[in-house]
């Protein structure tokens, strides 16, 4: 039987996330991403990863669901009007259904994934895995020894962004960018 | 010893490809100096062909195999035999002075670069036939010198009619050579091997050989060697230049064929052979007579060229195929001398080729005209002059084969190349000029002269004598013998026939044609005769053939591929499985709704895991 | 914490990948298109902590680390081509973005 915090905490990102899907105002779906996002970050925590959840809030569920924000407002789309679409809804959490069995059944009772005993190491593993520690510090240790080019890459890649972003959201009158 | 030859023959085949590479891809513009390499290259492969000639006492041979089918080796190699020896050094000798005089001829031509590299590239070709081992390796180079040919007649290729003549020659031996190719595979098949020499002993075990496999191989000869009914690209072909016919459509290509008969005689069943020499002989005569119809000195030589050329296959005909080589070979030279010494008056006259518009250039043109006669007498087979040799022994050869029909004719293409030897003589040389041109004539730079006093002087003259120093005793062997069998003397049938040709024809022809001043005498008498004997009867008939016959049944094939072809495989098949479909895939698919995208993509990769994972 | 097995987590993330996916399918609005598709990624990066956690190894939260890191300079680019798509056509809805048909 799982643990009672881990069931609260399940259920509110589902229920988060069924809202993102289904509400019709494109703030509320914003909403409950960020509560979805604040759910799995809880769940990080629950497996040990305190960085990393700090990191999905700190970075995911703050700095991104708030560019997003920011750009809803932005485009000032129209909500929808009229009655709420429950047909549309309905077809939509039966897709979800389908489709959930379908990936439960792939890896779970299909028997094509076997199920791994906490505390085991698969003897496939990478060369040399890290050990598993918690503390911050020694994740930027192995950040910056094992996977500094990784690092250093992803440093890059965000000055392209940056690059990307700027050039794309200028606003020159002739060239419709 | 053998193995310093075959290197010798490495030598002769391979200079002219680089010399023809070396043109093409750099000389170009640089015309002269072309000239020179190719001419250097041909004087260069002469002396090895004769140093070859003197010193080989037996065949020489190399083989190297290329690829391996089954039971099947097809390879590249040398068979050196008698014959290949003495087509070499005819071949080689006469291409190098040749090359010289077109040094000369082609002097004020932009397009030189282009040309020198075409004469290398179709002495390298016309060489590979003489030394192939095998049918293979004969057609391949038998199509190179096609494609030379090609290139070389339509060489001023901005006048339509040279590139039509072009067209034509290549199309005409194209329709020979269906037959060759034909005759290989049935040599494959019945045979198993394309050797020459193995074929030699498959042919001597047999009892009988089928006449399919002589039949077919000789269509590839009808085409290359213009004999009937494959003549009629021949006199087109003076389209090119001077130096050109000389070479490739009277001294050698043309002479392919021959040899190529006589390098599988053995091949070749009775009735073959009767049938190449009738209709060789009925060409020799026909030919000749036509000759006396032409105004144009250039396609009168051409005639004259088809007939020596039926002679040369009534001798394969009659089974004498080293007589035939023989003659292939007095006739090279002296041909080779008619044409280049007409080359020289066509230049002397500043490029006038009408023989009425000639006249008086013995004077004008004085070692131009002394060769051109010597020539003109050996053509005459003139006792004791080259010609003589051969295409006297021919003619014994028909009688004593008791070939009565095939004897008249022989004897009467005689008197009708003496005939038309005078009329040329008289109307070019001798007289009174009949145009500007002929009376401003002068004599051509020595490089144009030099080649026609060697070949026309001394080897239409001295052949004979020249052979017997130089040639070891008995390498050429099976020539020797053949002439040895026909016994010369002067009460034989061919000597009285050819002093009465000589009497009536070339004396009478010379008086008869200087009755009319500035146009042809026979004309003038029996315009009938004239035209009948001026008229292309065979290109009538090809043309009526392409026109009512071939036209209607292309036509027809045209409306089938387009009705089933095109209608029904393309159109339905083509069209409606798409149709059926798309209706599935493209009308509905492809709406541009992004969503429905996604949806595919979701469903392709649970498919795609799926796959991957479960099963 | 021990009673609560990998599958829980597992099922947790597949549950949230499935309910991403369907958003994806049926959403007209781009915008929130796109944010399901990030819940996508999340979902994703949970399985991978989890596999991390039940395999004593620190790998799978690296790399973790470098997902999130990416996600977000995907997002930057992609709401950039948003609005630039919006500049240009005047509407983020899918069904009316249909100029990719035949």
């Amino acid at each position: 039987m799982p643990d009672g915090l881990f069931i609260f905490f399940a259920a509110l990102t589902l229920g988060a996330a069924l809202l993102l899907v289904l509400s019709r105002n494109a703030v509320t779906s914003a909403m409950g991403m960020i509560l979805a996002l604040v759910g799995v970050a809880a769940d990080f925590f629950l497996l040990d990863a305190y960085f990393l959840g700090v990191l999905q809030v700190l970075v995911y569920a703050g700095a991104v669901m708030v560019l997003f924000l920011f750009i809803i407002m932005l485009l000032d789309t129209e909500d929808a009007t009229g009655a709420y679409p429950w047909k549309t809804a309905a077809l939509g959490l039966a897709t979800f259904f389908l489709l959930a069995a379908g990936v439960l059944w792939l890896f779970h009772w299909s028997g094509a994934v076997s199920p791994v005993k906490a505390g085991a190491t698969p003897p496939e593993l990478s060369v040399n895995p890290a050990e598993f520690v918690t503390a911050a510090k020694a994740f930027g240790r192995l950040l910056y020894t094992k996977y500094l080019l990784p690092l250093e890459i992803a440093g890059f890649l965000l000055l392209v962004a940056l690059v990307g972003v700027v050039s794309l959201s200028k606003d020159n009158p002739e060239t419709n960018a | 010893m053998p193995s310093d030859l075959s290197s010798l023959v490495h030598w002769i085949l391979f200079l002219p490809l680089g010399a023809a590479v070396l043109s093409a891809l750099f000389l170009r513009r640089a015309g002269g100096l072309a000239a020179w390499l190719s001419t250097g290259v041909a004087f260069a492969i002469a002396g090895l062909s004769l140093k070859l000639l003197t010193s080989a006492t037996a065949d020489v041979t190399w083989h190297v195999e290329l690829a391996k089918f089954g039971g099947v080796s097809l390879g590249f190699g040398y068979l050196i035999d008698a014959n290949a020896r003495l087509m070499l050094f005819v071949v080689s000798f006469v291409a190098a002075w040749i090359h010289l005089f077109s040094v000369g001829y082609m002097k004020e031509d932009s397009a030189r670069g282009r040309f020198f590299a075409g004469l290398s590239i179709f002495m390298f070709s016309i060489l590979g036939i003489v030394v192939a081992d095998n049918l293979l390796m004969t057609f391949i180079y038998w199509e190179l010198v096609g494609f030379s040919s090609y290139m070389l007649i339509a060489h001023y290729f901005d006048k339509d009619y040279a590139a039509a003549a072009s067209k034509k020659a290549f199309i005409v031996n194209r329709v020979g050579d269906l037959g060759f190719i034909l005759g290989i595979a049935m040599c494959l098949s019945l045979y198993g091997t394309l050797d020459f020499a193995a074929l030699k002993d498959h042919a001597a075990a047999a009892k009988t050989i089928p006449v399919a496999v002589g039949a077919l191989l000789m269509c590839g000869f009808l085409g290359k060697s213009a004999q009937f009914p494959l003549h009629v690209w021949l006199t087109d072909a003076m389209a090119g230049p001077t130096p050109v016919s000389a070479l490739i459509h009277a001294a050698t290509m043309v002479a392919a064929g021959v040899y190529f008969m006589a390098r599988v005689s053995f091949l070749l069943a009775p009735q073959v052979l009767d049938f190449i020499a009738i209709s060789g002989a009925g060409m020799a005569a026909l030919a000749g007579l036509c000759a006396l119809a032409q105004t144009d000195i250039k396609k009168s030589l051409a005639y004259s060229t088809l007939a020596h050329l039926g002679i040369m296959g009534c001798a394969i005909g009659l089974g004498h195929p080293e007589l035939a080589l023989m003659h292939m070979a007095m006739h090279a030279f002296f041909k080779a001398t008619l044409f280049l010494g007409a080359g020289s008056v066509i230049h002397g006259c500043h490029h006038e080729q009408d023989m009425l518009k000639m006249g008086g250039l013995l004077k004008k043109m004085p070692l131009t005209a002394a060769t051109f006669i010597a020539a003109t007498l050996s053509n005459c087979a003139v006792p004791f002059l080259a010609g003589w040799y051969s295409k006297d022994a021919i003619i014994e050869a028909a009688y004593h084969g008791d070939h009565i029909a095939i004897f008249a004719f022989l004897s009467l293409a005689a008197l009708a190349t003496c005939l038309y030897s005078g009329r040329m003589i008289r109307l070019v040389f001798l007289g009174e000029a009949n145009s500007e041109e002929a009376s401003h004539a002068h004599e051509s730079p020595w490089t144009m002269t030099l080649p026609l006093v060697v070949l026309g002087l001394v080897y239409s003259v001295a052949g004979g004598f020249l052979a017997h120093t130089i040639i070891p005793a008995g390498s050429l062997k099976p020539i020797e013998h053949a002439l040895g069998e026909v016994a010369f003397h002067l009460a034989a049938p061919s000597t009285i026939v050819g002093l009465l040709s000589l009497v009536i024809g070339f004396f009478g022809a010379l008086k008869f044609y200087g009755t009319v001043r500035g146009a042809d005498a026979l004309q003038v008498v029996s315009p009938r005769t004239y035209h009948l004997l001026e008229h292309r009867w065979m290109d009538g008939l090809y043309r009526w053939y392409v026109d009512s016959v071939q036209r209607r049944v292309s036509e027809f094939i045209a409306f089938l591929d387009l009705l089933i072809i095109n209608g029904v495989a393309v159109r339905w098949i083509g069209g409606g499985v798409p149709a059926v479909l798309g209706y599935l895939t493209g009308r509905s698919f492809h709406r541009g709704q992004t969503r429905a995208y996604a949806l595919w993509i979701v469903l392709g990769s649970l498919f795609l895991a799926w796959f991957l994972i479960a099963r | 914490m021990e009673n609560t097995s990998l599958a829980h987590h597992l099922i947790l993330a597949g549950l949230l990948f499935v309910l991403g996916l369907t958003g994806v399918l049926m959403r007209r609005n781009l915008l929130v298109v796109y944010m399901c598709l990030e819940l996508m990624l999340a979902a994703a990066t949970l399985a991978l902590v989890a596999f991390s956690r039940f395999n004593r190894t620190m790998d799978g939260a690296v790399l973790v680390f470098f997902v999130i890191t990416v996600a977000a300079a995907e997002v930057a680019v992609g709401l950039a081509l948003i609005v630039a798509l919006f500049r240009k056509r005047g509407t983020v809805q899918s069904d009316a973005l249909t100029t990719l048909r035949d």
